[in-house]
């Protein structure tokens, strides 16, 4: 469905030094510097599965989405989406595809977004009666009612984030790219619109894409995640490998009878266990893989435990610890982009672009 | 063609929707844009209290040239200005990605955005201008002359259109445009005078480079029925070249569009 070779973008911006003088400066002789936001990216994505796209800020997951939507042009490489080559941006390959950027909204600010629907089915060339039915569905789904009536400046985050999933699945496309969907929502709209995306994609067999810094919306519904990071793909594989891979260890959750401190129960529980919160009579505690068997087995027989529970790490936590090793590399690339920095008294036209 | 006259409609609905949102608002643009009209008179009175002809142009023959201007102006700033002008805020906040993820020409869509229903006061006040015009001439426009206006006219929106798409396009290259957009209304209003008031380098400015003269001057001539020929095929021309650059510059400046931070 998605077949992505060697992609790379590569921005040229202007840089030049804070005050007057070198302002001044820069209007006679620009200097530029080459930013590359996606650096040999290559990936493939099967019709309707589910794909979460990480990585820290900066790592080009935006950039790449914008390219596979064919908003940008590729400085080099291949990629194709459901046969077609996005950045020619012909009228089949945009009916077939939506995106929504959680920090752009396309409805009518003054109007109400039933405006914005009459208008996307209208540019979409959607029959009237299958716009009614769609628009109908998706507002019974996500609880609209009559939100959709109120000009779009009244309505909360949440119901605006609603409204724009609406306005972007009007023309019922196949495949979704979503750029932090649930930004700035509050959690029981963030699990709203989870199931919501994740009902979608099991109706409609559609192919799913999605970047969040909110790692449940990952954990909720994708399987597969693609870690990138300055622009190159560094993980691309299922979540739990992911937590395999960089936390090799289980955590194991421990309710027990009566409060108990962090060294009584490392000391009920062996070598190589860590307890990594704790409050009162309930701790959660890391155990090397191999180990967990051992470790349950010692918990039920050596403490007052009333539940226990073994699961992955957060990904928030696997994330993090990812993110934190590749930190000090991304410090040294940037004091190496500083160097490659070039002067231009020509110039091209500035660019500016969060990868 | 059906499809966009459909969103045409769509479109024009929207806007007027908008504009009746608020209805005080409404009520008031209405009163601005007819006070703003009248207005547009005053320099005009001006003028010919003090002068009787000007640039070979006698008062009535002139009024027709302001008609022009007034109407022209009116579908400058109720049917081209508020869609172009969106352009530039959307290429600044990124917007104009929703524009581009859509399966329809991405320079129809942004030009037919947003109308002003109310500046269409201007094509009433410019048609009450004709009216008064001719009666102080004591005869009516001929058939031929009124058909031949018109058409005039339509390649006098194609090249305005044009202009200001091609001020629109530069956005694309130098995020703030707006004094570029100031410039030329400003200078747009060099058109509601005959362009014979002009004189050497300024005649040939807007004969060619702006071309005001077959904006408001020839139709203004077409009405009275004097122009010739080579106005009309000269006036043709200059439309189809102007849209064919302004279509090739906004292709090109598209293609460097980088999408703003999200």
């Amino acid at each position: 469905m998605i077949e992505v070779r060697s992609l790379r973008k590569a921005f040229r911006v202007p840089v030049r030094e804070a005050g007057l003088f070198a302002a001044l400066g820069s209007v006679f002789r620009r200097r530029y510097r080459t930013v590359v936001a996606v650096d040999d990216v290559s990936l493939s994505i099967e019709r309707g599965e589910r794909v979460g796209f990480l990585g820290p800020n900066g790592a080009g997951k935006t950039t790449t989405l914008k390219m596979l939507a064919g908003l940008l042009h590729p400085t080099s490489g291949t990629l194709t989406v459901d046969g077609h080559e996005p950045s020619r941006r012909e009228p089949d390959y945009l009916r077939k595809i939506m995106l929504v950027l959680g920090q752009k909204q396309q409805l009518l600010w003054d109007l109400p977004p039933t405006d914005t629907f009459d208008l996307n089915a209208a540019i979409f060339d959607v029959p009237r009666d299958q716009y009614v039915r769609t628009r109908d569905e998706l507002v019974e789904l996500l609880d609209l009612g009559d939100v959709v009536k109120k000009p779009t400046r009244q309505l909360s985050l949440g119901e605006r984030m609603k409204c724009e999933l609406v306005a972007a699945l009007i023309h019922r496309p196949k495949v979704l790219f979503l750029d932090e969907p649930t930004l700035g929502l509050d959690v029981t709209m963030q699990a709203t619109l989870r199931t919501f995306v994740r009902r979608y994609n099991e109706q409609e067999g559609a192919t799913l894409l999605l970047t969040s810094h909110y790692m449940e919306d990952v954990a909720a519904l994708c399987p597969r995640v693609i870690v990138v990071d300055r622009g190159r793909v560094t993980y691309d594989g299922s979540r739990e490998e992911l937590a395999r891979q960089v936390r090799p260890v289980k955590r194991v959750t421990l309710r027990l009878a009566r409060a108990a401190t962090a060294e009584e129960v490392e000391g009920a529980l062996g070598e190589g266990v860590r307890v990594v919160t704790h409050d009162a009579a309930e701790l959660g505690v890391e155990v090397d893989r191999a180990n967990v068997g051992e470790c349950v087995s010692r918990a039920l027989s050596r403490l007052p435990v009333t539940d226990i529970s073994v699961e992955d790490p957060p990904l928030e936590e696997i994330m993090r610890e990812l993110f934190r090793e590749t930190s000090a590399a991304r410090l040294e690339a940037d004091a190496d982009a500083t160097a490659r920095v070039d002067a231009d008294a020509e110039g091209a036209p500035d660019s500016g672009e969060d990868a | 063609m059906t499809r966009y006259a459909r969103l045409l409609w769509v479109q024009l609905r929207a806007s007027m929707l908008l504009a009746m949102q608020y209805r005080a608002d409404f009520v008031l643009d209405g009163v601005v844009e007819l006070f703003w009209a009248s207005t547009t008179l005053l320099p005009f009175f001006v003028v010919f209290a003090a002068r009787p002809v000007i640039g070979g142009w006698g008062r009535d023959e002139a009024l027709v040239v302001v008609g022009c201007f007034i109407v022209l102006q009116g579908v400058l700033e109720g049917a081209v200005n508020p869609s172009l002008h969106g352009v530039v805020e959307r290429v600044r906040n990124g917007t104009l990605d929703f524009v581009l993820l859509k399966p329809k020409d991405a320079q129809f869509l942004v030009s037919t955005a947003r109308f002003s229903p109310w500046k269409c006061m201007n094509v009433v006040t410019g048609v009450v201008v004709f009216a008064v015009a001719f009666r102080g001439l004591g005869r009516p426009p001929s058939a031929a002359g009124v058909g031949i206006a018109a058409g005039m006219f339509a390649c006098a929106i194609v090249v305005l259109y044009s202009v200001t798409t091609l001020v629109v396009s530069a956005s694309f290259f130098v995020v703030r445009v707006d004094n570029l957009s100031f410039l030329f209304t400003a200078v747009f209003d060099a058109a509601r005078w005959p362009a014979t008031v002009f004189r050497g380098a300024l005649r040939f400015v807007f004969t060619f480079v702006i071309p005001f003269a077959m904006m408001t001057t020839w139709p203004a001539e077409a009405l009275l029925g004097g122009v010739d020929v080579r106005s009309m095929l000269l006036s043709a021309a200059l439309a189809i070249g102007f849209a064919a650059v302004s279509r090739t510059v906004w292709l090109r400046a598209l293609r460097s569009y980088a999408s703003a931070s999200s």
